[in-house]
């Protein structure tokens, strides 16, 4: 790196400055766009070296993922996905809501028990869950991932939720209450609409944590339930080396999330850190 | 006075009602299983042998075998390695890329969103880039070496530079989170320090060192141990680039417990290796919200 970068003063961005940030982002991008441009080539191209700079995208990878089994998996990841976003908020907004108006002793450990429930690598959750689902008959089934991915989506809006219902003024409640609103009533129609964008930003996140999962859905599912991430690894197993169609399936799956994830980017590290860390 | 004694009841009967399902929940499908690994790590517990999963004849056996078992050792070996040349080029990047974009104009704040990339896309997605990346036949890196008539061996199936292989992957896909938190800290400075330090004759090398670094000291040591957290998960990149291979040169006591488990059929003994990473995780969260209270403190 130049040494124009340690600059701490905040001024403008020298010419200097921006040419290093440009030629920075291109390196760091390109293993990015190398992915993207192979999804629009024919195999033929793709094993074609030194790569054309200029050449007519096919969408022939994408149209061919939509013939086959592709569409089926990515339903099932849409699914479980929303459906345990869905869950998790029902849960967690009013205990985050609750949480937040709470200054009893406990609050710090339970605190860190719902830190260590994020925190906690997914093997663990992995080999009880696989034995109960073997047992009860949920395994490959979407209800199944669903409850998994609320294992860590509820402690997600616990902990994401608290801030922002931090934010709203008390008197506003209070004033309410003594009207005579029952909390409740304070609740639904008070408090929840002023802490719309963090619901959003939750419920966003949320859904990129579980559409993001690969290992759950790697060892719950077999083929009625399996998810997007896992069809695009198994093109790698089962269907020879289709580089063109792998490329395409991972650009799929990436799509939502880089949409949604560029929405609530001012949210992404105090998601990441499960709120330890004010970011 | 006895207006607001029923104020707060109702409150409180709220707080129950707000909580209590939540709480249910979570023991239902976090504590529960986490008492259940706990349990099966003291059994047995093989998938072909349904009655060893019951079976507390010798409820300490499994944790007795992991010093001696060789694979175990190697497996928290080549974690630490990952976690320490993965975090320590995490933080200084993303350190150094933060620096670098650290500065007032309308473009380098329209240019921030694109660093971020890499840590939002599916890991997964990440594993398959990078795939393609150290695959010979497909890769630009393979024919720019070519080029330059340099032979390079296949990176993720070669003993010397399988781990460095998943190590560059894991760096570029989590720079930017390290990223992120340097430059809110950064964005914190008064700008007051830096001017008096060039009044007084600083130059920027020396604003660096005395004023910056020891600023934003407390977030790179946060971040890193966040990181280092996460590192312990790292998996797809694991199960696509290498597979744990050459050998056991990539396998990740994540990977290991993975393959105990759900290949070799060792339940039990997976259990045993997953509570000792838990334990790992635990040990280190505690540090982490412990100097997290000591900062608030000192705030």
């Amino acid at each position: 790196m130049s040494g124009s970068s340690s600059g701490p003063i905040r001024r403008s961005a020298s010419v200097r400055r921006l040419v290093a940030i440009g030629v920075t982002l291109i390196v760091l991008l390109s293993p990015f766009l190398w992915l993207l441009q192979m999804s629009f080539k024919s195999n033929d191209l793709i094993l074609q070296f030194p790569p054309p700079l200029i050449f007519t995208p096919t969408p022939q990878n994408y149209t061919s993922l939509w013939q086959g089994a592709f569409p089926a998996s990515f339903v099932n990841s849409l699914m479980s996905a929303s459906f345990s976003t869905a869950l998790a908020l029902i849960l967690g907004v009013p205990a985050a809501y609750a949480l937040s108006r709470w200054a009893g002793r406990g609050k710090h450990a339970l605190s860190f028990a719902i830190l260590v429930t994020r925190m906690a690598p997914p093997i663990a959750f992995t080999i009880p869950f696989f034995l109960f689902y073997r047992w009860i008959g949920l395994l490959d089934t979407v209800t199944g991932l669903v409850l998994v991915y609320t294992s860590f989506n509820l402690p997600l809006v616990i902990w994401m939720m608290q801030p922002f219902f931090e934010t709203v003024p008390r008197s506003l409640e209070e004033a309410a209450l003594v009207d005579g609103a029952p909390t409740r009533v304070v609740f639904l129609e008070i408090v929840l609409p002023m802490v719309a964008p963090g619901l959003a930003a939750t419920a966003i996140l949320c859904f990129l944590y579980a559409w993001n999962d690969f290992f759950f859905a790697l060892i719950l599912t077999r083929t009625n339930a399996r998810t997007a991430p896992v069809a695009v690894v198994n093109f790698m197993n089962y269907e020879g080396w289709e580089w063109g169609k792998i490329a395409a399936g991972g650009s799929l799956v990436m799509a939502p999330v880089l949409i949604f994830s560029l929405a609530v980017r001012r949210y992404l590290v105090s998601g990441l850190t499960a709120g330890a860390v004010k970011g | 006075m006895s207006g607001r004694g029923l104020v707060d009841a109702e409150r409180r009967r709220f707080n129950r009602w707000a909580l209590a399902p939540s709480l249910i929940v979570l023991f239902m499908i976090a504590g529960l299983p986490a008492i259940y690994l706990v349990v099966t790590s003291l059994t047995p517990f093989q998938l072909v042998n349904p009655g060893s999963s019951t079976d507390f004849s010798s409820p300490l056996r499994n944790y007795r075998l992991l010093p001696d078992d060789p694979r175990f050792v190697n497996s928290l070996w080549v974690q630490a390695k990952l976690s320490f040349w993965g975090v320590l080029f995490q933080v200084l990047l993303g350190m150094l890329l933060a620096l670098l974009l650290h500065t007032q104009s309308r473009v380098v704040e329209f240019a921030r969103t694109f660093f971020l990339i890499p840590m939002v896309l599916p890991p997964i997605v990440v594993a398959i880039i990078w795939k393609l990346i150290y695959t010979p036949d497909i890769s630009p890196l393979y024919y720019a070496a070519g080029l330059l008539n340099i032979t390079m061996p296949s990176l993720t199936s070669s003993v010397d530079f399988a781990l460095t292989a998943i190590i560059i992957a894991d760096t570029w896909e989590w720079l930017p989170f390290t990223f992120l938190m340097v430059l809110a800290a950064l964005q914190t400075i008064p700008d007051e320090f830096s001017e008096a330090a060039l009044v007084d004759g600083a130059n920027r090398l020396q604003i660096f060192f005395y004023i910056t670094l020891p600023f934003i000291t407390p977030i790179l040591v946060i971040s890193g141990m966040f990181r280092l957290i996460d590192s312990v998960k790292a998996f797809p990149l694991v199960f696509l680039l290498t597979g744990g291979g050459p050998g056991s040169v990539t396998e990740v006591t994540n990977y290991y417990a993975y393959l105990l488990a759900f290949d070799f059929n060792e339940i039990g003994y997976s259990s045993s290796v997953t509570i000792v990473m838990l334990l790992l995780v635990v040990a280190v969260s505690l540090g982490v919200v412990w100097m997290g209270r000591r900062r608030e403190a000192m705030a």
